[in-house]
């Protein structure tokens, strides 16, 4: 049985922060703001089953992905193999921390990485969106609840 | 000395990479845990494994267990990297002989910081 507990957007912020100043610099801070107009170049999702169950997705520009591939690997040119690898730790990260948030035990999934917007089940609900923006560019991280829990 | 890194993602070797290679070591890598038992038994045994729990293949603690079973491996140092942050998984990995864990996103000194507390390397660290 799990628990339809939701993270505060305050953690996910804290979350997200936390793996974009680790390792895409301090430089260029991740400022959360106003939902840009997000033409989804590459996105990624985790999903959490056991005590607490939900996905987090991941949804960023093609020029942010590739900017945090270049970081990530620290090369200048950059191919699909490599962004889609690069975006698929950061959703990694980011899930394995909101893992640790919510009730446990439960067991992080391997990441899901797409050009474009990666699939959801329709038996899932957002119950918590960070809207940020990074180097000019908006990115949009997510927290669904699996099974159809209403809050 | 040698260290062996295992991660599924290759962004994050690189990241771990660089950071290992700037305290003086000379690197091998794996994908997931049975490609880096595969350097073991082909006799490329490192001084340290740095190693992601969720992989393919083989995870992270499948690969301390194995590694642990081998007498002739028990000098190698294990260190777990990953996003794995549950206490309970953070005991049975200990529990299960690895020596060090450290949890995603980490910045560069929290892993100098505990490669220190493991005596692998000693003093200041070039930036």
């Amino acid at each position: 049985m799990s628990t339809a507990v939701e993270p505060a957007l305050t953690d996910l912020q804290t979350v997200v922060d936390d793996v974009w100043t680790s390792f895409l610099g301090g430089d260029e801070p991740l400022i959360p703001g106003a939902p840009g107009d997000t033409e989804v170049g590459w996105s990624a999702s985790v999903t959490v089953t056991g005590a607490w169950e939900g996905m987090i997705s991941v949804e960023l520009p093609a020029a942010m992905a590739e900017e945090v591939c270049r970081r990530m690997l620290g090369v200048e040119e950059t191919q699909d193999e490599d962004v889609a690898d690069a975006v698929g730790e950061l959703v990694n990260m980011i899930g394995g921390n909101v893992k640790s948030l919510m009730p446990g035990p439960s067991v992080l999934s391997l990441p899901v990485v797409a050009a474009g917007r990666v699939a959801r089940s329709s038996d899932t609900t957002e119950v918590c969106r960070l809207d940020a923006w990074w180097a000019g560019s908006p990115l949009v991280v997510c927290v669904h609840l699996h099974g159809g829990h209403q809050h | 000395m040698h260290a062996l890194i295992i991660d599924d993602s290759r962004a994050m070797r690189s990241i771990l990479r660089r950071i290992v290679t700037d305290l003086g070591f000379d690197t091998l890598e794996a994908g997931h845990g049975q490609e880096a038992l595969d350097h073991f038994e082909a006799g490329r045994v490192p001084e340290l494994c740095l190693i992601d729990w969720n992989m393919p293949v083989m995870d992270g603690y499948t690969f301390v267990t194995k590694v642990r079973e081998n007498p002739d491996w028990r000098d190698v140092t294990l260190m777990m990297v990953t996003t794995e942050s549950e206490h309970g998984q953070i005991v049975r990995a200990l529990a299960a002989g690895a020596h060090e864990y450290v949890i995603k996103p980490f910045t560069p000194d929290a892993i100098v910081d505990k490669l220190e507390l493991l005596g692998l390397v000693q003093g200041e660290v070039p930036a």
